[in-house]
């Protein structure tokens, strides 16, 4: 093992978990926060402090936005919003997770936090039609349609989609 | 004066792919500048919540075309830690080698579409022919130029063929040799100063607050490289060294992407020596009936434009339940690249996108 400061500073990082941790736990209500089998820190917060929360991992060293993903838990009725943080110079990230209700659903930007949350909340506006209050251009990133169920949630049918769209064009050969 | 409304693109020197950006501009220059992604969207993300775990190999690469490999590695290695598969040692050597190698040819066809867009057309044509021949040794190794689809759950496909690697060695060297004749004609060519240098510039602070990674945040003199900090497949058994510059601006980041091209080299070379003997595969279950335990990971991997990253999710099921790439053009572009066209001229449009090496289909997605 000749060249791996991650591993190196292991220990360390540890430690440090362990320590915003604690402060987490003591600061935020409802929060949990586990340190994985694989070194990550899994934070899951209430929606209402989420901001708080990253705000205050922001300030402990995890400067970097890795990326804002949100997936659709069709069945248990709820959209979870995933941000991933970690730091330029340790082996270390941290994911933290909240829970949406999936009826008109609704959360706080963090563009003012990390300046390059931007386009991720954009496209999750639009692949999943999560609005974000206080997004500075909530405006379509990708898609150039409008569609009555956001195209990423679970219960967007592409199938039928296609059909509705794409079967009515003729095949070349019935045109001539 | 009088404002007017660009509109820039799809089709223009400053991408591989398509890309258009809306201009707000007073003479020639720019006081607005907005990115339309778009394009290329296919997708990907949604179509593989409807494919099995390895059905999916076809479909990651052909999210960035540039630089399939990386692709390829990110995805195995959120399948393999979900489903807790171990690969054998010699693999870990194999895919270091062959992730290094798409990196020389990915950063060679950078080169040529930056010098290409500065009008040193022998250069580029020299890069194309160099990039060329890397993509013969893909071909004889996986049997595809430009998809491989050579990573796999559990190792890699096929063992290098025989009489590989001194062929790998022969061509390395034959492009080594020619790094002279790239400087002189090229790097330590004043014309390139004078295009490059200043041009696009970000600062140290705003590259960390913009969330940079790669060339752009290497060439603010940020030493930070996720094969040194969370090494992956055989990073950690090789020394190798991370290139940095200090100005932050166009020249800054095309120099250090010829120094990372002649670092992988060498890296190489160093792999090649202590390569181990043994299998390059283990064995995984029947992939059309192998389902992976319920569970969610964050993988990233340094690709040859930054951290590329991959948020996987399983229910137990035999599909992925979602499937999300954080990649590294999609900040640079679309958050970076607004903020460094304010107040640039429109000749340097084209020079600015392309120092940031962005790569549209990877935006996409």
């Amino acid at each position: 093992m000749v060249n791996s400061p991650g591993r190196h500073n292991s220990k360390k990082v540890m430690c440090m978990d362990d320590l915003i941790k604690k402060k987490l736990k003591a600061v935020f209500r409802g929060i949990k926060v586990s340190v994985e089998k694989d070194g990550r820190l899994l934070v899951t917060a209430r929606s209402d402090n989420t901001r708080e929360v990253l705000k205050s991992l922001k300030d402990a060293g995890y400067i970097h936005l890795a990326l804002i993903s949100c997936v659709d838990w069709i069945d248990k009725r709820k959209f979870e919003l995933v941000y991933i943080l970690s730091s330029y110079f340790e082996n270390r990230h941290v994911i933290v997770k909240t829970d949406l209700k999936r009826e008109k659903a609704n959360f706080e930007t963090v563009v003012d936090i990390f300046e390059n949350a931007e386009p991720y909340e954009r496209e999750i506006h639009e692949l999943f039609g999560i609005n974000f209050q206080g997004h500075p251009r909530q405006i379509p990133l990708f898609l150039e349609r409008d569609y009555e169920i956001p195209p990423f949630r679970k219960d967007f049918d592409t199938r039928q989609y296609v059909k509705q769209f794409f079967d009515e064009i003729p095949f070349v050969e019935e045109d001539r | 004066m009088r404002e007017l409304e660009l509109f820039f693109g799809p089709q223009h020197l400053g991408m591989v792919g398509n890309f258009s950006i809306t201009l707000k501009v007073e003479g020639d220059r720019i006081i607005q500048a907005t990115a339309n992604p778009g394009y290329l969207h296919r997708g990907f993300e949604k179509l593989m919540e409807y494919r099995t775990w390895i059905q999916n190999f076809p479909l990651v690469c052909r999210i960035n075309v540039v630089e399939p490999d990386h692709m390829e590695m990110v995805y195995a290695m959120a399948v393999e830690k979900l489903a807790g598969i171990e690969i054998p040692e010699k693999a870990h050597y194999i895919r270091s080698i062959y992730l290094e190698l798409a990196r020389v040819g990915s950063h060679l066809f950078g080169l040529w579409a930056y010098a290409n867009m500065l009008g040193f057309d022998t250069v580029a044509q020299w890069a194309m022919y160099h990039r060329d021949l890397i993509l013969d040794l893909f071909e004889e190794l996986t049997g595809g130029r430009v998809y491989h689809i050579y990573i796999w759950p559990g190792g890699v496909r096929r063992d290098f063929p025989k009489g590989f690697e001194d062929k790998m060695i022969s061509t390395l060297h034959s492009i080594g040799r020619c790094v002279p004749d790239y400087d002189t004609t090229f790097f330590n060519n004043r014309l390139f100063y004078e295009r490059a240098k200043d041009i696009g510039k970000i600062s140290r602070d705003q590259a960390i607050q913009l969330g940079g990674v790669g060339q752009v945040i290497r060439a603010t003199g940020v030493k930070t490289d996720i094969r040194k900090i969370e090494p992956y497949a055989a990073y950690d058994k090789v020394e190798f060294d991370v290139p940095v510059r200090e100005d932050g601006d166009a020249y800054s980041r095309v120099w250090v992407i010829r120094d990372e091209m002649i670092e992988s080299v060498h890296m190489i070379f160093k792999l090649l020596d202590k390569l181990p003997k043994g299998e390059v595969y283990n064995r995984i279950p029947n992939p059309f009936k192998w389902t992976i335990p319920p569970g969610d990971t964050y993988v990233r991997v340094e690709s040859s434009r930054g951290e590329l990253g991959l948020y996987l999710v399983s229910d137990g099921g035999e599909k992925p339940y979602r499937v999300h790439f954080r990649t590294p053009s999609y900040t640079h572009g679309l958050v970076i690249l607004e903020k460094l066209l304010n107040n640039a001229s429109i000749a340097d449009v084209g020079n600015i996108m392309i120092s940031l090496y962005v790569v549209a289909p990877e935006i996409d997605r």
